[in-house]
């Protein structure tokens, strides 16, 4: 369910153009006719890269397959091989027929591959730039793709600040007439407050604020949209979303698996710049703001930002915030090596695996109801929810001994895997006595939308070249995040290195020690 | 796997139904909704294949009535329940009745739909004159019909259009989705001048290419011409004209009216710029299924279009 489907249209493809035009051929009433995005080239930074193969370009491909991309389309790669367009195009080829969700079409790649060129280049070299630019121009003319451009930074935050400036010294950052630029980065914003507002200064001297888009993938999955549709259509659930019925919050983001070959950028950032900053705290303001006035993108963002400038940190951050690091040992079957040993590390990091971290949100509907946070490597299974647990009944007119195996009623929004909704509550076990116990109620995506749902990736790259951004975090958002982190960061600075945890459970006891402070414990996810 | 059940009563086979369930650790409740479809002996494997493809995305319980001779003296009632891989992401009812039952098909089908979800009922071949009030149409919250495929299309359409009920609606009208994607994503584009007049080709009588020209003319106010062709296709090209020149989208690979049609492309021309060819395959009737179960809401722009000025008794050529 998509909920964030403006009602007619994307804003920026239908409806009222600038001058005043509305498209006859788009009537409000009519529901079937897509959006597809209108005449642009796509040039992809650090194109040979994991994220660019395995989830842009097969996203891309998906995007033309569903009939979602424009016939004038342009696909540029600049990357440091001495390829040909040729030699590119086949290595494109080979990676989204792998990796693509829908079916591979030979007419869908034909369309596709006539608008993909390479250009080689560092980012450091001035003339490699001057080449994309006549690269940019050539396609524009081939491809009639009316000058608009949008510019994908897949590559690490250190280099985003030498591609803006090569972009607009190259004057490829600058358009004509009518004609849009773009700018697509990924995640980390920055490492903290100052470093974020810096990458931002940097980014927005060369493109308009509204022209940039952070990429959080995580807003584009299906269920975290379904996270609005369920709150905000539904009858059943918002009287109950306040203080009154709910007893707290578990956000989770746990992984199995270790940081592989990423200790050059995980050293020094942690598990919380990584996850809790982005991720966990969007799933944070999405569960607890209040009903937007519409899904525009100004409309969510500022109730996103209500909530998170309403964020309290805990007063004693030694009781409530835990980190670890994951220590050698067995996960599952496998025999793993801990952080400290792996590749690139520095034996004596302190950079944590594991964070967790109590939350309180200073408002009517949330006042006394803790949001518990908690992210980290190598733990059990991979698994990201969020658990909503209500409060106990007041009154039980049972024997006692009937609910003593009853536990609290919760939602559990279960973001990845097996998409879905939990609902649990107490039932009566069968019997000549009265007896109840905990039982689940289970939506399964999977089973009621079967398979189509479309790739994070797809939603948000048509969502840029439409120009929609409700699904982006704004810089506003970026900076609250980092002003609720900045102080625990800092905190943890002082406290020496982080406790070890077992590889293959569910985190270091400080963890739990944090929720048994509170009288709680954290669910088995 | 197909289990048959000759002889049946409907409290057999709702029995096995959920006797089935339990062996498979299902719940009916993943079903999303009940299709009930009304053919023919010739027309049902073709039609359980569409819908079992559209299924996968809409899981769905299907239950096919198949009438055979209702002279038959002996009222009876065959049945077959297919699933794993002969029923798609659910399961499939085949209900073949004989004699007076054939008569009242809708309290065959009543014990075994799913509760609480939405029915909808599809004619994949000969429509009834008026879906909402045939016993099948009166149980399902929308009808979908494809009067293109009956014997007589353009008689079929006509009957369809005069009886219309908010929540029916012809494939005839699904096939062209992509196509007016396109081209409203076309007019999107500067600049944005008026169009003055279309034209419209297509195989001679064919449902689609007469919507795409009421459609036309009902949103854009202009005159749309008709150009009929042998090509075996449904709608081959749109041509829109505004004061910079012509824009077309064509399926054909030379010119006008040629019979060579491009396989699943098409190519386009617009004013001042290089044609270029884009992906437009022809929709498979599982693909325009799933475009019609994905949305059960009544299509009002659909109810506006085939109420305008829809004239093909006249050959507007």
């Amino acid at each position: 369910m998509s909920t964030l489907e403006p009602e007619t249209g994307g804003p920026a493809s239908a409806g009222q153009a600038a001058d005043g035009w509305s498209n006859p051929l788009r009537d409000p009433r009519d529901l079937r006719i897509p959006r597809i995005a209108g005449p642009c080239t796509l040039v992809i930074f650090g194109v040979t890269g994991d994220l660019a193969r395995k989830k842009l370009l097969p996203a891309i491909y998906d995007l033309a397959n569903r009939g979602l991309l424009p016939t004038s389309f342009g696909l540029i790669g600049f990357g440091r091989r001495s390829w040909s367009d040729d030699q590119f195009r086949d290595w494109v080829k080979e990676h989204v027929r792998t990796r693509c969700r829908t079916v591979f079409r030979e007419s869908t790649w034909n369309q596709l591959t006539e608008g993909i060129r390479f250009a080689r280049g560092t980012f450091d070299d001035p003339a490699a730039f001057a080449h994309l630019g006549e690269i940019v121009l050539q396609v524009d003319a081939d491809r009639n793709t009316h000058g608009n451009h949008a510019f994908y930074m897949s590559v690490p935050p250190s280099a985003f600040p030498v591609v803006a400036r090569q972009l607009a010294a190259s004057g490829l950052s600058e358009s004509a007439g009518d004609a849009w630029r773009r700018v697509i980065i990924e995640k980390p914003f920055g490492h903290d407050l100052a470093s974020a507002r810096r990458l931002d200064e940097t980014i927005s001297s060369v493109f308009e604020s509204d022209s940039i888009f952070r990429i959080d993938h995580y807003l584009g999955k299906e269920t975290v949209q379904n996270l609005l549709a369920m709150r905000f259509a539904n009858m059943l659930f918002e009287p109950i979303w306040n203080a009154n019925y709910v007893d707290h919050v578990q956000i989770t983001m746990a992984e199995d698996i270790g940081i592989g070959s990423r200790a050059g950028y995980y050293d020094g950032i942690g598990a919380a710049r990584d996850v809790i900053q982005n991720h966990l705290l969007q799933l944070l303001a999405l569960t607890a703001m209040e009903e937007p006035v519409s899904f525009s993108s100004h409309d969510l963002a500022m109730e996103k930002a209500k909530v998170l400038s309403a964020v309290r940190l805990p007063e004693d951050l030694a009781v409530h915030t835990a980190r670890g690091q994951y220590a050698a040992g067995w996960q599952g079957e496998e025999k793993v090596c801990g952080y400290l040993q792996e590749q690139g590390v520095d034996p004596a990091s302190t950079t944590e695996t594991y964070a967790a971290v109590r939350l309180d949100i200073d408002t009517r509907r949330w006042a006394g109801v803790p949001f518990y946070l908690r992210t980290g490597k190598r733990l059990g299974k991979r698994v990201t929810e969020i658990a909503v647990v209500f409060r106990k009944a007041p009154h039980l007119p049972f024997e006692s001994t009937a609910t003593r195996e009853m536990g609290q009623n919760a939602i559990v929004f279960r973001i990845q895997p097996d998409e879905g909704i939990t609902l649990r509550f107490g039932s009566k076990v069968p019997g000549s006595r009265m007896e109840v116990r905990d039982v689940n109620m289970d939506f399964d995506y999977g089973r009621s939308f079967t398979g189509a749902s479309p790739e994070a990736y797809e939603r948000l790259i048509l969502d840029v070249l439409l120009g929609d951004a409700p699904l982006f975090p704004t810089t506003q958002e970026v900076d609250l995040s980092w002003r609720i982190l900045d102080p625990i960061e800092e905190f943890w600075g002082t406290q020496g290195a982080p406790e070890q945890y077992r590889s293959g459970a569910w985190g270091p006891a400080g963890a739990d020690a944090l929720m048994h402070a509170d009288g709680r414990a954290w669910r088995l996810p | 796997m197909i289990i048959t059940l000759n002889d049946a009563t409907t409290r057999a086979i709702a029995g096995k139904l959920s006797k089935m369930r339990e062996e498979r650790g299902e719940a009916a409740t993943d079903r999303v909704l009940t299709l009930l479809i009304s053919c023919s002996e010739d027309e049902l494997e073709a039609a359980l294949r569409a819908a079992n493809e559209a299924s996968r995305e809409h899981p769905c319980r299907v239950i096919a009535l198949v009438p055979r001779d209702p002279d038959d003296e002996r009222a009876g009632l065959d049945a077959q329940i297919r699933f794993g891989a002969d029923g798609g992401a659910g399961e499939v009812i085949v209900l073949r009745p004989s004699g007076e039952l054939t008569k009242h098909l809708d309290t065959l089908a009543i014990p075994l739909m799913v509760s609480d979800i939405p029915a909808v009922a599809w004619w994949p071949g000969t429509p009834p004159q008026d879906p909402s009030r045939d016993a099948i149409g009166a149980m399902a919250s929308s009808r979908i019909t494809d009067a293109g495929r009956s014997a007589e299309p353009l008689r079929a359409f006509d009957a369809l259009r005069r009886h219309a009920d908010a929540n029916d609606v012809d494939l005839a009208w699904t096939r062209l989705t992509l196509w007016r994607g396109e081209l409203a994503s076309i007019l999107d584009q500067p600049p944005h001048l008026p169009v003055l007049r279309c034209r419209v080709s297509g195989q001679k009588d064919d449902l689609s290419t007469l919507l795409m020209a009421a459609w036309l003319r009902y949103e854009l106010r202009a005159p749309v011409g008709i150009s009929w062709n042998d090509t075996g296709c449904r709608l081959t090209s749109v041509a829109l004209t505004r004061a910079d020149g012509d824009i077309l989208l064509t399926r054909e690979a030379g010119g006008t009216g040629s019979a060579a049609i491009l396989p699943d492309q098409a190519r386009l021309l617009l004013p001042g710029e290089k044609p270029q060819m884009m992906s437009l395959p022809c929709r498979s009737t599982a693909d325009c299924l799933m475009e019609e179960l994905a949305q059960l809401d009544p299509d009002n722009l659909y109810a506006s279009v085939i109420h305008s000025d829809f004239d093909f008794s006249e050959d507007r050529v």
